[in-house]
């Protein structure tokens, strides 16, 4: 009655009838509800983050920006060891290099989950199930916060564990480096709530993967050139310039976080650092809000 | 009404100018259900406020016993949904997006994965569950979104043209095999489609909607059962049909001749004497004619005309 389709023959031996035969079975097993919905829907989400059970071209840019942005860390590891602690560690400058390849990621990433859903429709099978648009909206962003998040840490532990290391007496280093994790942990969260929470807002927008990496990754660039602008052409102080461009402001907060300073610090002082924590805090949540209005609202 | 499985007060959908659903009154038990309506005649439109995915613009459903608006929660654990739509990412494998859509449904991991294998083999899916589904022919990838209706075990089937794109042979694969569901799994299905041929031959009942609006709801059986017409059809040339017809029709009975086939109306009663009657006029018509008889039977209503009487 039902025999296979014909582009997939059975294997041998498999008799298609008697198979169908065994009957179907009732599931009267547990039902984990809307939880259970949840965390299998941020697990398949932060796999997909890395690529993981996903062909080859699903890893290039995970494997990449994590690849070449702990590539510097390594290395400034490996200065500081054949100097002998010479060359200090710069976790800020280091780091504030790297936040354009974590927009990469953040811009590539996104749309793998929000816009795929759209796009492919599944947004609707799911929607059916036991996951409500709000709990779409947030698990799909706790998966790109958390892989966003994992990615920024990397750098900033290998520098931190390199450090320790290298250390001629690294069981006082860590006694004084007790500090630096406080600091790490902080920068790598606002780097992934800014960064995946504006990617997955502006995601949401379209079912289009193209569009949508344009889209993030032309927002904080518009943002560049803005400040830029303003700082050239309209005089304003850099301090307050570089507060308009989120990338800036993480490279200046890392700057403030890890006790490092650049010439234009010195010269117009920037805001206390918990403005910009505050700043960077609150774009996230603004985008974080634009994202589940929008989820609320996408037709199916 | 507790036993219901479907019933839906006034239901209305707007969008905008558009009215897609009009104060459509139907009531649908448990069985097989076909939907039918023409293209945009409010199919999806209901389909989806049984869901849950649209709110009703006014009056109210419940989907066996439970609100469609406010108690979705009861209602996504007891029906199963199969969209008109692709809805497979391509390089995800069946057995794989089966499972994760289970889950979504809140089954624990390890049963997800067993109820996905379950039920892919239902459908009839082997090894290929484990390709990426980007390379699926239409009937398997019909076959995956039937397989991810049925991994949480659902009371109740929501089909939304099923057969869309498949080949006569899919067609008909896939319709034994919601059959088989409804009859054989104990699962009530609602199905919608545009092709009457299909629905005919799988479900118990139809509703019938047209521009938003219940035409007829009634069990096939009703709606397909014999008329009160006996068809002829006859061997003989022009002149002995004309003959044969004549002889009817000077019987008492109302003919319609088209060509060699002779439409013989039966009077309003038909009892086993009365039919006996018309078969022993027909039968010395024949014989005064002179014309042969090659088939002589009583007409079955089919659907398509009750669309043709709706129009």
């Amino acid at each position: 009655m039902t025999r296979p389709d014909t582009a997939g023959t059975p294997a041998p031996g498999t008799n298609a009838s008697t198979i169908h035969d065994l009957g179907y079975r009732r599931y009267d097993g547990a039902r984990e509800g809307a939880r259970g919905a949840f965390r299998a829907l941020f697990w398949q989400g932060f796999r997909a983050m890395f690529g993981l059970g996903r062909p080859f071209k699903a890893k290039v840019v995970p494997v990449f920006v994590t690849v070449v942005t702990s590539l510097p860390a390594l290395a400034s590891v490996a200065a500081s060891g054949a100097t002998q602690g010479q060359l200090p560690i710069t976790y800020a400058n280091i780091i504030g290099a790297q936040v354009v390849l974590f927009l990469l990621f953040s811009a590539v990433q996104a749309p793998e989950m929000l816009c795929r859903d759209q796009q492919h429709r599944v947004l609707p099978l799911m929607l059916t199930r036991d996951v409500t648009r709000t709990q779409y909206a947030l698990a799909r962003l706790l998966s790109l916060f958390t892989a966003m998040f994992c990615v920024a840490l990397a750098p900033l532990v290998i520098l931190y564990l390199g450090e320790i290391g290298v250390a001629k007496d690294p069981g006082a280093t860590f006694a004084t480096m007790g500090n630096t994790i406080g600091p790490i942990l902080l920068f790598a969260t606002l780097l992934a709530w800014v960064m995946s929470s504006v990617s997955a807002f502006l995601s949401s927008l379209t079912a289009r993967r193209a569009y949508a990496t344009a889209a993030v990754i032309g927002t904080f660039l518009t943002t560049v050139v803005i400040s830029q602008g303003l700082q050239d052409l309209a005089g304003m102080s850099e301090a307050t310039t570089k507060m308009l461009d989120p990338m800036e402001t993480l490279r200046t907060t890392a700057m403030q976080l890890f006790g490092e300073t650049k010439r234009w610090m010195e010269l117009t002082p920037p805001p206390s650092v918990w403005v910009h924590v505050a700043e960077l805090t609150l774009l996230g949540c603004a985008a974080c809000a634009g994202l589940v209005w929008r989820v609320r609202r996408v037709s199916v | 009404m507790a036993d219901s499985l479907i019933t839906a007060r006034n239901l209305t959908r707007r969008y905008g100018a558009v009215t897609a659903l009009d104060a459509l009154t139907v009531q649908v038990e448990p069985g097989i259900t076909g939907l039918v309506g023409a293209n945009g005649a409010g199919k999806s439109t209901f389909v989806k406020i049984l869901l849950g995915l649209v709110d009703p613009s006014d009056g109210e459903a419940e989907v066996m016993g439970h609100d469609v608006v406010r108690e979705r929660g009861a209602i996504r654990a007891l029906v199963g949904y199969m969209p008109e739509h692709d809805c497979l990412p391509p390089d995800m494998s069946a057995a794989e997006f089966v499972s994760f859509m289970a889950r979504c449904s809140g089954l624990p991991a390890t049963a997800a994965r067993e109820r996905a294998a379950e039920v892919l083999r239902h459908v009839g899916l082997f090894e290929e569950r484990y390709r990426p589904m980007g390379g699926y022919s239409t009937g398997m990838a019909q076959r995956v979104k039937l397989a991810q209706a049925l991994v949480h075990d659902p009371r109740l089937l929501i089909l939304d043209e099923p057969t869309n794109g498949l080949d006569p042979d899919g067609r008909d694969e896939m319709l034994a095999l919601v059959s088989r569901t409804g009859r054989e799994f104990g699962i009530s299905v609602l199905v919608s489609s545009h092709l009457l041929g299909e629905l005919e031959r799988i479900c118990e009942r139809i509703v019938l909607i047209e521009q938003g609006r219940l035409l007829r709801a009634a069990p096939v059986g009703a709606l397909t059962s014999e008329t009160g017409t006996l068809v002829v059809e006859l061997d003989g040339d022009d002149a002995a049909v004309a003959t044969f017809v004549d002889t009817v029709a000077a019987a008492g009975f109302a003919v319609q001749p088209e060509r060699q086939r002779v439409m013989v109306e039966l009077p309003v009663s038909t009892t086993p004497e009365h039919l006996q009657q018309a078969y022993t006029v027909v039968r010395d018509a024949a014989l005064t004619a002179n014309v042969g008889v090659l088939r002589l039977e009583r007409r079955r209503g089919h659907l398509q005309d009750l669309f043709a009487g709706a129009a």
